[in-house]
């Protein structure tokens, strides 16, 4: 009967002692910093004059929260002289973090995953002519860089503006993230969206 | 000290003789009654034959004998009073088999078959409940949980495709349904429709459904009811049992591997079972579901060592899922959902595959149990320790692609203490204590605001149950107290560090009687009540995840119309207020001339409830996006389960199944989104029993149909969001993105046989190949339903001579 008892104690240590041992440590673990690589908050165009650095147009979209509910903001109109040619370039960061963290060093990194596209109303430029490449991916941008693969990226691209007066114009730019889409062919339908802006374009 | 047990036991009596005469009485059964662990037989059970008035009682040596029997096909209804010693009783714990011997010797008769009726769980007999049985489980292996359960009436699931599918019952889903594996709760990431319970069916022995509000015994916040798992039991005396399954599905390429082993001796019982699926993408009746494969390996054991008045037992289950989600169900911008949603068939369709890709999720859940049983004329004790780890990655279509979005470790104790007192003059019951905690760590390298915050759960508890039987009356009466205290650390977008700490009280009480009106029919009703903390997701959401983006109650502020995202109240300061659930259920059962009719009526009144909704379609840098909030609100929810089973031929019987659920938003006068549709299924069962060599041969043919969700809120397409034409703030009624989907008939095909040591099935699911989209399946916004899906299952079993 006394061995039985030992027996009996010696089961209920082994069965309970193991879960026992590790339990009821209480934590007060916070989750790590993320570094937010998918949030971008503010994305300004910076249309500069190539015949003067002084002369420079900047249009800017925001979105103040990121992921948050807050709505996307527009804050400016693009409003470009006629018969004029320009450099745009892009001002990408990600304001929620302190300081801002630029996107557009990231981008450059990833160059052969990334391409801008743009669409824009009928011959608004002279260069390129026509509507930009969203529609037709083949249609013609002057894109100032190439990645390793001698493909497009969009970072730096030159505009020529028409002659003609517009009002009330669009403006889109896309930025696709391609990772092992990226050819010569791919378009502004494949691979995931970064982002995807619409201004009112406008020249006099 | 006087014990009452009453065991209910039926014996089905089969044989294919077919000489069956109306006047003719010509047979006759004759038996022994032993206990199956002394061998010792028993005296003075009472053995009748149902629907006649014929009835015996065994001799001192446990014989009986009845005779001039009309029918060769009876049931038997054995019942032993006073059979349950303390010495004795528990042997009739560990099994959903009475361990009532029956040496039979038939005359004329050939085969007998015993069926046990499962003993209603202490504090539930009030409760209406359904149990499945080991074949109804394993007809397919693949299938998960819930959609096994989805066959009885007042039970369905909900899901984020056919990978994903959690149990609904009367409405109500997640964590409102208390699912108990092995006694435990299973502590998992219960939250959204696209979590489910990570629990391999083929390593469940039986599965019960209890479809109340108040499980006063096993733990606060089943508003919905409570689904009890229980593995392969572990039994005494049972010869070697070995059983190895496989099966192959056509819809996915899907094959399935199982093993499981059982014995027991006089001191000793074991068990082990192993399970392997895979499947590949699925199809649905016109196109292919890319990414929609799943690979699941499971592995379980138990052993119980059985010491005069003392049963140990210890049990570990691990179980590893690679869980494919449609690849068309990512759509990343407002412009490409509504391009999904208008789309007939899904943006993506690529050749089959086994692949599994982005978006999926991988889960690890380990459990592992230790369990001691103490039995005395002081009643029976019982202590239980249970320890969960549970490890999910949830991976999007990301744009630094290869890392989780999701990635939570989440470990749950569980300790239980209970006592079983000795009969008060007639009182029954059941006293017990629990510690209940878990832990929630969000493993770093996610690159995104963590989804759900990490945080600590402490919760204390005590319960007391009573039953009291007069002549045919149960009363039941319970009561459960439950203290939590929660911690809560998580980080805002900005990467800010937020706390919160709260606790709450919460009540589950429950009243019920039943009634044995007569001998065929019998009358149960219950008056409960569960309260629940509204979970983690509930509270604190945040973020994109699949198609949408999703904010729990704590994280939007809503300022004169404006909404905001950035600041997190206070739980203490907010409006937010625990779900409350009063439920009332009635359950009537009748047995007359071959007609079976079980009809469940119910209403439960919720207040605070909490549900997820569409918000509206949001800009972000990206384009517009589908936003979710959660929201409360009280809710009434109204329905009725009824089946009516018919026997029409001694081989072939009918089963009439009906669900009907009335539910709505009480203070805003709307529907409630999400809600099961009505549906009704009919099943015929026909029985060739021998035939062609067989040993058994079974045809069973369903026909299901699912009405069209006519409460279900407005629609508003994301479309007319995104250009500007609707306009939706935070008080404008409910709505979805897309119609309720279409009624739809389904129907189901299959056979059984039995062959020597062989069993095994063929069976067709939507035969008809037809297109539908389910309500309740999240991917119905971008892809139909499975089409037709041929399922062979083949089971090897070798069961030992004796016990030794």
């Amino acid at each position: 009967m006394k061995i039985h008892r030992f027996r009996n104690f010696r089961l209920i240590a082994l069965l309970f002692g193991t879960i026992l041992v590790t339990s009821c440590s209480k934590d007060d673990d916070v989750p790590e910093e993320e570094n937010e690589l998918e949030v971008i908050t503010d994305v300004t165009l910076v249309f500069t004059n190539t015949a003067d650095a002084n002369d420079v147009v900047e249009a800017t979209a925001q979105d103040p929260d990121g992921i948050g509910i807050q709505e996307l903001v527009i804050l400016n109109e693009i409003d470009l002289d006629a018969g004029k040619t320009y450099t745009l370039t892009f001002e990408i960061f990600n304001n929620l973090e302190t300081p801002g963290e630029d996107i557009g060093d990231e981008i450059l990194e990833e160059a052969n995953e990334h391409q801008f596209f743009f669409g824009f109303s009928d011959n608004a430029f002279t260069n390129p002519a026509g509507n930009g490449n969203i529609d037709t991916a083949s249609d013609p941008i002057s894109y100032n860089d190439k990645d390793e693969n001698g493909n497009p990226v969009g970072l730096s691209t030159t505009w020529t503006t028409a002659v003609t007066a517009l009002s009330g114009g669009t403006f889109t730019v896309r930025l696709k993230h391609q990772p092992d889409v990226k050819t010569s062919t791919s378009g502004a339908n494949d691979g995931e969206t970064d982002f995807n802006l619409l201004f009112s374009l406008n020249i006099q | 000290m006087k014990h009452q047990f009453i065991l209910s036991l039926f014996l089905f009596i089969w044989s294919n003789s077919v000489m069956t005469q109306e006047k003719y009485c010509p047979y006759s059964v004759t038996g022994k009654v032993l206990d199956i662990v002394t061998k010792e037989p028993i005296a003075n059970v009472t053995i009748k034959i149902q629907d006649t008035e014929k009835f015996t009682l065994t001799d001192k040596v446990g014989n009986f004998l009845i005779d001039d029997l009309c029918s060769n096909n009876n049931t038997l209804i054995i019942s032993c009073l006073g059979y349950s010693g303390s010495t004795s009783h528990h042997h009739h714990e560990n099994s959903s088999l009475p361990h009532l011997y029956l040496t039979q010797k038939v005359t004329g008769l050939d085969e007998v078959t015993v069926q046990a009726q499962k003993i209603k769980e202490k504090g539930t007999e009030t409760i209406s409940q359904v149990t499945l049985g080991k074949n109804e489980i394993t007809g397919d292996a693949t299938q998960s949980l819930a959609a096994a359960l989805s066959g009885l009436q007042g039970v369905t699931f909900t899901s984020a495709g056919t990978n994903i599918q959690l149990p609904v019952i009367h409405g109500l889903s997640g964590n409102r349904i208390l699912v108990l594996n092995n006694g435990l709760k299973h502590g998992f990431q219960n939250w959204g429709t696209d979590h489910a319970p990570e629990i391999d069916i083929t390593s469940a022995n039986s599965i019960t459904v209890i479809k109340g509000a108040s499980s006063v015994r096993f733990g606060p916040e089943a508003l919905g009811g409570v689904i009890i798992v229980e593995s392969n039991s572990l039994r005494l005396n049972t010869p070697l049992y070995i059983n190895l399954g496989t099966g192959f599905q056509t819809n996915g390429g899907g094959i399935n591997t199982n093993l499981e082993i059982v014995k027991g001796s006089n001191k000793w019982g074991y068990f082990l079972n192993g399970n392997f699926n895979k499947i590949g993408d699925r199809k649905a009746p016109d196109y292919s579901l890319t990414n929609t494969g799943k690979e699941e390996k499971s592995f379980s054991f138990g052993v119980l060592r059985h010491l005069k008045n003392w049963d140990f037992k210890i049990y570990y289950s691990f179980v590893d899922q690679n869980l494919a989600l449609l690849r068309s169900s990512i759509a990343h911008s407002g412009d490409a959902f509504v391009r999904a949603l208008n789309s007939d068939a899904p943006i993506i369709i690529d050749p089959f595959s086994y692949d599994i890709d982005a978006p999926n999720q991988t889960i690890q859940h380990h459990l592992a149990k230790a369990e001691i049983n103490w039995y005395s004329n002081k009643g029976k004790l019982s202590l239980r320790g249970g320890m969960q780890l549970n490890k999910r990655d949830e991976f999007d279509v990301r744009r630094n692609s290869k890392k989780p979005i999701i990635d939570l470790d989440l470990i749950t104790y569980d300790y239980q203490l209970e006592w079983r007192h000795p009969n008060w003059s007639r009182l029954d019951g059941l006293f017990g204590i629990q510690y209940f905690s878990q832990d929630n760590d969000n493993n770093p390298g996610t690159d995104t605001t963590p989804f759900i915050p990490n945080y600590n759960i402490s919760r204390y508890s005590a319960f007391g149950t009573e039953r009291l039987k007069f002549g045919k009356n149960t009363v039941e009466a319970g009561v459960r107290i439950d203290f939590e205290f929660d911690d809560v650390r998580g980080r805002k977008a900005n990467q800010n560090i937020f706390r919160d700490d709260y606790s709450f009280a919460n009540l589950t009480a429950s009243f019920g009687y039943s009634r044995q009106l007569s001998e065929n029919t019998s009358f149960r009703t219950n008056l409960g009540t569960a309260w629940r903390t509204p979970n983690m997701a509930e509270l604190f959401s945040f973020g994109q995840h699949g198609f949408k983006t999703t904010f729990g109650l704590l994280r939007f502020t809503d300022n004169n119309g404006v909404l905001s995202t950035d600041d997190i109240l206070p739980l203490d300061k907010s409006v937010v207020e625990p779900e409350k659930g009063y439920k009332f259920i009635n359950e009537f059962k009748t047995y007359r001339n071959g007609n079976f009719h079980n009809l469940t009526v119910y209403s439960h009144y919720i207040e605070n409830y909490i549900f997820d909704r569409p918000i509206g379609v949001f800009g972000t840098i990206r384009g517009p996006t589908p936003a979710f909030i959660f929201d409360q609100a009280n809710a009434l929810f109204l329905g009725a389960d009824y089946s009516w089973q018919k026997e029409l031929d001694k081989n072939i019987s009918g089963i009439l199944g009906f669900s009907y659920l009335w539910s709505k938003n009480i203070i805003e006068n709307v529907p409630l989104i999400n809600q099961p549709p009505i549906s009704t299924s009919l099943e015929i069962q026909w029985d060739l029993g021998k035939v062609w060599g067989f040993k058994t041969s079974k045809w069973i043919i369903r026909y299901s149909y699912t009405f069209r969700q006519l409460r279900a809120p407005r629609t508003v397409l994301p479309q007319s969001l995104i250009d500007g034409s609707k306009i939706i703030t935070i008080d404008s009624e409910i709505f979805d993105f897309m119609n309720a989907p279409r009624d739809y008939f389904l129907l189901n095909l299959s056979w059984n046989f039995k062959w020597k040591n062989l069993s095994g099935s063929i069976a067709a699911q939507n035969l008809l190949n037809s297109r539908y989209r389910d309500y309740l399946n999240e991917m119905r916004y971008f892809a139909d339903d499975l089409g037709r899906n041929l399922l062979f299952t083949l089971n090897y079993s070798f069961k030992g001579k004796n016990n030794k």
